[in-house]
């Protein structure tokens, strides 16, 4: 019984995987492919021959510093993380254990923000960016997208459910807001926000228009927008742009299985909750 | 969909002008500091710079191989030139023309900026580009060194603001060994509408579609406007204050194409590009497509594929063309120095066009065109005679989106979800309404 | 927004007696200030880049506003009139970008909260190769929108394509117009959207799955209840919270679909495919018309809100 469900369980991880992976696949074999080979129709399977011009270009070609890219998107994505969980966890913690005047306005604005699209403000946020002179540095693709209703509100609905007598014991220690917020409410929130780093690190990693319009020295671009660059016009060159994603793609994969642990796993709060 | 012609491709035109950069020494860097300076002379027109280091912006939008050609010849002038960095910006045309506003406006935008003529107008009216009659003047250019039509291009409301360098024409490709293969002569490229038809249906016979048509503007909706022009139609009116791509000419040239797939000489549902992969691939034999082709028919050895004029399926001879412009972006602060500089990259650029016209393209300048070099050229001065007849767009501001509009028609006709005649009546319908908006935007 | 503001009421009207701790309740210790000097550092952001955008928005909105040109005037509320006069030349696009996101949202939001839902459940117990399937799943997501919009756009062609070349060689239809004809443009937006961001809803449901206790499917399993019993009443009420996150979260990534339909559909059969997000950015940044994308983006923010003031009732969430 146990092993047939198992066998079976593995049946379907299999076919899934099978499904997320061909795609992926296929790039990676137009990525050792020729630029001819590449458009071949139809489409060869086995690359032939077996080229590294994708790889050549990418690593040899000063005019690509997808390298540069790659670094450019890592410190954006990253700083956006770190300032995205500061600003919302102390955000959100004032607006789940504290009494204050126009508490409830204050939540409802910014619930009310969470649900307007970034990307119809792209024109306004621009000029404003502008007018801080920020146009074509890391700041305009780190902070503006860090005033994350989401971040506030995902933490507030988190902590809300950690039990405050948790607190208490530290309370009666004389331990003062900052104390308790930094020594007892943020440990028992890894996972929440461990999520939200990931969640805030993977949406400004896959930005794609607010970069395309705020960055112009090619030396400044993030990932996305580089590939982008490479995507050239009618003849695209797609074991250049595969072999990019790939070499672009392994390192968060790698984030990816080094952080699920963390985000996944990190701390179970069963028994808190029960 | 594609906001302007050039959007999405790179067009070989590169603009590197070629000839038509020959000689000119865009001193029209002059005009825009005459406004703001008083018109203090900013160099000898180009032939030197002795004052201190300057830096220039060049943005154009040539992703491809042209672009890496550029990059080099660029290199080449920063390592001749001492005090004078030319740093190049590359994007592609469609993220191009939605950034070049916000940069300028900014103030991180480029000391100069490569042009399709059909945009010139909308920089213009808004006051992104500077005027370059003094320029075209103190180069003596003249009419009759270009082609009257992109001549023209570059002016808007009397005034020049693009100094015209290449132009580039959509061009016959056909597959010799397709053609072989189907009992064709492949050293006869059809050439009118009978031959064609004819070649058509040979190819059938031997189990080949042999002329896709793409849905999209690259490069069926750019077969259409050839089509429409053949067929002696016009998309707008002289004004440019109606459109015209209702008219029966029209509907009867994209009549013709949509049928084309009713009779199996293509496949339904042509995909972005498939029209072209296919042609290299054998799939099909014959492709419009843009003169930039030639150089990357060029990378491959073994590709049998050969270039001839656009054969003449209506009435008269025509052909799609649009042409790459540089021009002089106004900035905030205007500096004589930085002026001085452009010129003399232009003007070195310009003597190093054929360098250029070698990597595909037509150039402007009549005199190149002429030159014996240039006919040396194979592939690209076979296009050249296109010259004389290709239908440009014209110059009228906030022109992208009309243009888009007329691709869209021809996109729900090919793909079957109108008929020709409804599909353009609907197009022109909201074309209409889109020109009377422009007209009270920018007021002319 | 009212009811909105209700949820995060719920508890705040219900004062703690003086002193007592009430689970999730508002305490006060500390200064009057503590509170505002933990807000300060997100209110600068907010201010900045969350307020002031939207009251900037809504003053481009009554403008006709373009990056260059000087003259900016004021046009009351032309803007939004246009959008709802089937004589401007703007009706027939906007509204049709309105059916394009619509449909867009309507097929892949349920698509995109269950699929992972259903990964999650697969990827929660322990087995040998986990890490690696959770890391299979996951793969799509870090590839930014033009690497997989290029792949599948060739992937995906009617007549070249290696979709229908495999569904012809198992001896199913393999001439369907994947990308330029409707339903089957949806289809492919859909499924590769599903493909793309499954993996990252995935990840979100594992971490709400963690935190219900081991001891409530024991609890339920010594009732007797079975697989499916156990689902529907521990797990499922156990995920709620996560579930609206999900929900709310997806519907507004679908809303602004873009990316997708842009270089894959590029909006064809006609302008069919085309969302608004695509008709915003085109109008404010190409069109230079950006008071008529500021009365486009309001619009559709507001269609947005009620779309979520929906769904919050509908889960009512609480602490409890």
């Amino acid at each position: 019984m146990t092993t047939l469900r198992r066998s079976g369980r593995y049946a379907v991880l299999v076919l899934l995987a099978l499904v997320f992976l061909i795609p992926l696949l296929w790039m990676v074999i137009t990525s050792v492919k020729t630029y001819g080979d590449a458009q071949r129709i139809p489409p060869s399977i086995v690359p032939n021959p077996f080229s590294t011009h994708g790889y050549d270009q990418i690593l040899g070609n000063t005019a690509n510093p997808v390298l540069r890219w790659f670094l450019n998107s890592m410190l954006a994505a990253t700083l956006h993380a770190l300032l995205v969980l500061v600003t919302a966890s102390m955000a959100a913690y004032a607006l789940a254990r504290m009494r204050f005047r126009g508490r409830g306005l204050l939540f409802a604005l910014i619930v009310g923000t969470l649900f307007i699209p970034p990307t119809s403000l792209i024109i306004p946020n621009f000029v404003i960016a502008d007018r801080l002179g920020w146009l074509d540095t890391l700041l305009v693709i780190t902070v503006p997208g860090a005033a994350s209703a989401f971040g506030v509100f995902f933490l507030r609905q988190f902590f809300i459910s950690i039990p405050a007598e948790l607190e208490e014991a530290a309370v009666l220690d004389g331990a003062n807001q900052w104390q308790i917020f930094v020594r007892v409410l943020l440990p028992l929130s890894k996972p929440a926000l461990a999520t939200l780093a990931v969640l805030s690190f993977l949406t400004n990693w896959n930005d794609f228009l607010w970069p395309l319009y705020v960055l112009f020295s090619p030396e400044r671009l993030t990932l996305p927008t580089g590939l982008g660059l490479l995507q050239g016009s009618y003849n695209t060159d797609y074991p250049v742009i595969m072999a990019g994603a790939v070499l672009a793609s392994v390192p968060v994969l790698i984030l990816f299985v080094a952080a699920q642990r963390h985000i996944i796993q990190g701390v179970s709060r069963s028994g808190l909750k029960g | 969909m594609i906001q302007n012609e050039m959007s999405r491709r790179r067009l070989l035109g590169l603009g590197v002008g070629l000839g038509a950069a020959a000689s000119l020494t865009l001193a029209g860097c002059g005009g825009g500091s005459a406004t703001k300076s008083g018109g203090t002379a900013s160099g000898n027109g180009g032939k030197d710079y002795t004052g201190p280091k300057v830096s220039l912006n060049l943005w154009n939008g040539f992703t491809g191989g042209d672009g890496d050609i550029f990059k080099k010849l660029v290199e080449q002038f920063n390592s001749e030139h001492q005090n004078i960095a030319v740093a190049v910006n590359t994007y592609r045309w469609e993220d191009y023309y939605s950034k070049l506003p916000g940069a300028v406006s900014s103030g991180s935008g480029p000391d100069i900026a490569v042009m399709h003529m059909d945009q010139l107008a909308t920089f213009a009216a808004r006051g992104v580009i500077t005027e370059l009659d003094d320029v075209a003047k103190a180069l003596e250019l003249s009419e009759g060194d270009f082609a009257p039509t992109v001549w023209k291009g570059g002016i808007y409301n009397n005034k020049r603001y693009g100094i015209p360098l290449d132009m580039h024409p959509l061009g016959f490709y056909y597959n010799k060994a397709v053609m072989q293969k189907a009992g064709l002569d492949p050293n006869k490229p059809p050439t009118d509408k009978d031959e064609f038809t004819a070649a058509l249906t040979e190819l059938k016979k031997s189990g080949v579609q042999g002329f896709w048509i793409s849905p999209f503007q690259f490069t069926g909706g750019m077969t259409f406007y050839s089509l429409l022009h053949q067929w002696g139609g016009t998309l707008f009116d002289a004004d440019v204050a109606k459109a015209t791509f209702n008219s029966d000419p029209a509907v009867e040239a994209c009549t013709w194409l949509v049928d084309l797939i009713k009779q199996g000489h293509s496949p339904a549902n042509v995909g972005q590009d498939a029209d072209y992969l296919a042609l290299k691939s054998g799939k099909n034999a014959f492709n419009f497509n843009g003169i930039w082709q030639i150089n990357d028919i060029a990378k491959d050895p073994n590709a049998q594929i050969g270039v001839a004029e656009v054969p003449q399926i209506g009435s008269q001879k025509a052909v799609w063309a649009n042409s790459h412009n540089f021009t002089i972006v106004k900035q905030r602060s205007a500096d004589n120095n930085k002026v001085s500089g452009a010129k003399v990259f232009i003007n070195w650029l310009s003597e190093h066009s054929l360098d250029w016209a070698k990597g595909g393209q037509v150039p402007a300048r009549k005199q190149v065109r002429e030159s014996a070099e240039f006919k040396g050229i194979k592939d690209v001065s076979t296009l050249a005679p296109e010259l004389e007849y290709a239908a440009f767009p014209p110059a009228a501001p906030g022109l992208g989106e009309v243009l888009t509009t007329f691709y869209t028609s021809f996109n729900e006709a090919a793909l079957g979800k109108k008929s020709p005649k409804q599909a353009l009546d609907d197009g022109v319908a909201k074309a209409n309404k889109q020109l009377e908006d422009n007209r009270k935007k920018y007021g002319s | 927004m009212a009811d909105v503001i209700e949820v995060g009421a719920a508890h705040r009207d219900a004062p703690p007696p003086a002193g007592s701790k009430t689970r999730g309740g508002a305490t006060n210790r500390g200064s009057r200030a503590t509170p505002y000097l933990f807000l300060a550092p997100y209110l600068v952001l907010f201010g900045v880049f969350g307020l002031l955008p939207i009251i900037f928005g809504l003053w481009l909105s009554v403008h006709q506003w373009d990056l260059q040109l000087p003259n900016r005037p004021f046009v009351g509320l032309d803007n939004y009139k246009d959008l709802f006069d089937s004589d401007s030349a703007i009706y027939g696009d906007w509204w049709s970008s309105v059916r394009a996101t619509g449909i867009f949202t309507v097929f892949s939001v349920p698509l995109l909260v269950a699929v992972p839902l259903g990964l999650a459940l697969l990827l929660n117990r322990s087995f040998p190769g986990r890490t690696f399937f959770r890391a299979v799943y996951f793969a799509p997501y870090v590839l930014g929108v033009a690497v997989i919009g290029l792949l599948w756009r060739f992937l995906l062609d009617a007549n070249l394509g290696l979709v229908n070349r495999l569904l012809g060689a198992v001896g199913l239809p393999s001439d369907t117009p994947w990308v330029t004809d409707v339903p089957w443009a949806w289809v492919s937006l859909v499924g590769v959207t599903v493909w793309w961001t499954s993996g990252f809803n995935a990840v979100i449901y594992l971490a709400g799955l963690q935190d219900i206790s081991p001891e409530l499917y024991e609890a339920a399993r010594m009732d007797g209840a079975n697989g499916w019993q156990r689902f529907r009443n521990v797990t499922l009420p156990g995920l709620r919270p996560v579930m609206l996150f999900v929900l709310t979260t997806t519907i507004l990534a679908s809303a602004n679909v873009f990316g997708q339909s842009y270089l894959i559909t590029q909006g064809a059969p006609g302008q069919q495919t085309r969302t608004v997000v695509w008709r915003i950015v085109d109008e404010g940044l190409r069109d230079n018309d950006a008071g008529r994308a500021a009365a486009m983006s309001i619009i559709f923010a507001l269609a947005l809100i009620v779309i979520s003031i929906v769904n919050f009732r509908f889960f009512r969430f609480r602490e409890d």
